[in-house]
């Protein structure tokens, strides 16, 4: 039971605003009576409530308070509801994807520092296996067929009698790292520094110092964008690496040639110092001796690599490779040059012969073809191909004959079809054959009719006096062929009565020297000597000549140049007739003559 | 083993370099200046029993010619204000750069030189102009390049400075 001196008691109140309860205040109205009561009542029953609920209020409309409050428990709240379903992470997804574009766009510099250490390996790795597998079936194939370098190396070893490795050594010292520096970003200070070799080093502070400025210089000079910077200097042998991370950057000097693999062994460095080691290097306030831990790091990149024999190779079969090809290129366009040149001769040559007409000609990939008209006159093209030592094999000809109109084939054409005799002379000019001389009658006929057919001509004019002097020496060589001069028995002395026929003879033969030489022809006149059949044959022989000879001393006594005369002797060989009685030998024993015409020599007239 | 990058900021020609070289032994040499626009030095202090290596960053002088580049004071741990005691308007000047690097580095320890205090005849600053500056707390020292005087105590002051922060 409630004591009846609570009523006036004093009780808190929500707001100040609500008015005290006075103890001796009258009672006037029924109503506020009741209200009174009631509120009395409430105030009996609900007091610690409401003071709660007022405190709850407060609670509530403090917000530091409340956050404080939900920070208290917001770890094992994520905890608890992470654990149970993946509702959570469903909810904040968006959230956390948001604030990370915020982030991004506001200064993308954080989220690269936070990442840095993660996404060089990341990059190289798959960059690396990528490479790595299309690389090794290459370089297997490559360095069991070739080890050319190898083979020298070992020659050269038992030449200077040294051991391989020695040999292998000196020719494969690829680069020295000289000294490492580990250098704070911002301050340019120096954190670390290594150094390989006893080689004389510049106090490292300031050159720490003084590559941070070169940096710098750099940076602002060529208007460089925020994450560009200077990354390599060289110095004849020398380069320098730098390499940036967020907070500090690792600088290498290195003699020598210094692969690219080995810039991948700094990157890995310095990500690997800014992964372990990142919260000294942002809080890093000027003092270095924490960063000696970064010692065996900085080593990692002290190196000397000789090239390993195992590796070289790999690029000496490129080289051999490369090499061959590029002389297989240089003699492949050195012939194709030549036979091209060739080529073009061939053609050069077939296009300035008379009576050959190029078509079409075609050089694809060392094959050849040619087509064209060719006169059957024209020189043979296999012949010309032959003489510009262009391979038959590799040239496809295709010639179709045809009639050159070109004046020397027609002319040649014409003295293949008429014959001319040697006192006709052809001529051939502007569609005209003239032929100009003299010609027995048949051959002025037959050429008349032939003329008309041969190709290119166009006319036919007719110069030739029909040669009575032909149809004479011809006439007059039957004559004198038929002429025998007969002898005594075993002697030389003509029988009685021969000298008409010998008269008739020197006039005969001179009339035909006429004859000849109106022909522009010369006569030679062989004199046979015979014997009838008794008596050796050595005998007969002799006295065959001497009688062949007695005729050409005659003649030579009538004037008849010696040179246009000879004595031969046939012995019984030509027997008139078959020696049966004794004027049959009479017959035998004889002198006859052969008549040859021959074109005239020059300057040298033949005196009757 | 503690470092602490400082720079020299100041006008041409008001002896910034002369401080250095009195102060340490350089091993680069002014063409720097010129070129790359900083040149770096090394100077090791000891106060009490505790070490100080000081990089010392001399800056190229702000001039017509070339501004000085704040990306070289980016760092420093503190740095000297010189300026020549014969020529006010260089302090003038290291008043502004003084804010000018305030602006890029905040409020880190500094110390003002007034240097050439050898040639007290030729002196522009009034005494008052000194204690108006002292008096915003800094500290103001006079130096000379020539005879030494004062060039130790200010680098120390600084270093001092630099182990307080």
């Amino acid at each position: 039971m409630v004591p009846k001196a609570q009523p006036e008691q004093e009780h808190p109140q929500v707001t100040s605003a609500s008015p005290l309860r006075v103890p001796d205040e009258p009672v006037e109205k029924m109503e506020s009576v009741e209200s009174d009561g009631l509120t009395e009542l409430r105030n009996l029953l609900l007091a610690p409530e409401q003071a709660q609920l007022a405190k709850l209020q407060e609670r509530l409309n403090e917000t530091e308070f409340r956050a404080e409050e939900v920070g208290q428990v917001l770890p094992e709240a994520i905890r608890l509801a992470s654990s149970r379903n993946r509702e959570l992470s469903t909810a904040l997804t968006p959230v956390v994807e948001e604030g990370i574009q915020a982030s991004v766009k506001r200064d993308p510099k954080i989220l690269v520092n936070a990442i840095f250490p993660l996404l060089g390996p990341a990059i190289r790795k798959a960059i690396a296996a990528t490479l790595g597998t299309m690389i090794q079936s290459l370089n297997q194939t490559l360095e069991e067929s070739f080890s050319i370098q190898g083979l020298k190396w070992r020659i050269e070893a038992f030449r200077a009698g040294k051991s391989f490795a020695e040999v292998v050594l000196l020719h494969t010292l690829l680069y020295r790292v000289e000294q490492v520096l580990l250098i704070h970003k911002k301050t340019g200070l120096l954190l670390q520094h290594v150094v390989n070799t006893a080689v004389p080093v510049q106090d490292a502070d300031m050159v720490s110092g003084m590559l941070t400025a070169i940096q710098d210089f750099v940076h602002d000079s060529f208007n460089l964008k925020k994450e560009e910077a200077l990354e390599t200097m060289q110095v004849g042998e020398l380069t320098v690496w730098i390499e940036p991370g967020p907070e500090a950057v690792l600088v290498g000097v290195i003699r020598g040639n210094a692969p690219y693999q080995l810039r991948s062994i700094f990157q890995e460095t310095i990500e690997s110092i800014h992964r372990q080691h990142g919260s000294l290097l942002t809080s890093f306030q000027g003092n270095s001796a924490a960063f000696e831990i970064c010692r065996p790091d900085l080593e990692s990149c002290l190196q000397v690599q000789y090239a390993s024999h195992r590796k070289k190779p790999t690029f000496v079969p490129l080289l051999v490779i490369a090499g061959l090809m590029l002389g297989a290129v240089g003699l492949w366009s050195f012939l194709s040059a030549r036979s091209h040149q060739r080529w073009r001769l061939y053609l050069e040559r077939l296009r300035a012969e008379p009576g050959l007409l190029v078509v079409a000609a075609e050089e694809s990939w060392g094959k050849y073809s040619v087509s064209g008209l060719r006169d059957p006159l024209a020189v043979d093209p296999s012949k010309l191909l032959k003489e510009t030592n262009i391979d038959a094999a590799q040239v496809i000809s295709r010639w179709q004959p045809f009639q050159s109109a070109v004046p020397q084939f027609v002319l040649a054409r014409a003295k293949s079809l008429l014959n001319p005799p040697g006192t006709v002379t052809l001529q051939f000019e502007n569609g005209i054959l003239r032929a100009v001389g003299a010609a027995p009658q048949e051959w002025i006929t037959e050429s008349r009719r032939l003329a008309p057919f041969i190709s290119g001509v166009a006319q036919f004019q007719h110069h030739v006096s029909v040669d009575s002097d032909v149809s004479q020496t011809q006439s007059l060589k039957k004559q004198i062929e038929k002429q025998a001069v007969h002898f005594v028995e075993g002697g030389s002395q003509f029988v009685p009565n021969e000298e008409e026929i010998l008269q008739t003879l020197v006039e005969e033969v001179r009339r035909m020297q006429k004859a000849a030489r109106s022909l522009k022809q010369t006569l030679h006149l062989e004199i046979r000597g015979h014997t009838d059949g008794s008596g050796s044959e050595q005998m007969n022989r002799r006295l065959g000549q001497r009688r062949a000879d007695r005729v050409l001393q005659f003649l030579v006594s009538r004037g008849f140049e010696r040179a246009q005369l000879a004595a031969v002797s046939t012995g019984t060989n030509e027997p008139a007739t078959r020696e049966i009685t004794e004027s049959d030998r009479a017959l035998n024993r004889r002198v006859t003559f052969h008549v040859t015409l021959m074109a005239k020599a020059e300057g040298r007239g033949s005196r009757p | 083993m503690i470092q602490k990058k400082v720079c020299m900021i100041g006008s041409f020609a008001v002896g910034k370099t002369s401080l250095v070289a009195r102060f340490v032994k350089s091993i680069f040499s002014e063409k720097y200046l010129t070129t790359v626009g900083a040149k770096i030095d090394k100077k090791i202090v000891r106060l009490g029993n505790q070490e100080l290596t000081l990089i010392l960053w001399d800056l190229h002088g702000d001039d017509e010619f070339q501004k000085v580049r704040t990306s070289y004071l980016q760092g420093s741990a503190g740095y000297l204000l010189v300026a020549d005691g014969t020529r006010r308007v260089t302090l003038d000047k290291a008043l502004l750069l003084q804010k000018e690097a305030e602006e890029v580095l905040g409020k880190i320890p500094f110390v003002l030189t007034l240097n050439k205090s050898d040639l007290a005849r030729e002196w522009e600053i009034s005494e008052g102009t000194i204690e108006q500056l002292e008096g915003y707390g800094w500290i103001v020292i006079r130096t000379s390049a020539k005879d030494g005087q004062g060039v130790e105590e200010a680098f120390l002051s600084l270093a001092g400075k630099l182990l307080e922060g």
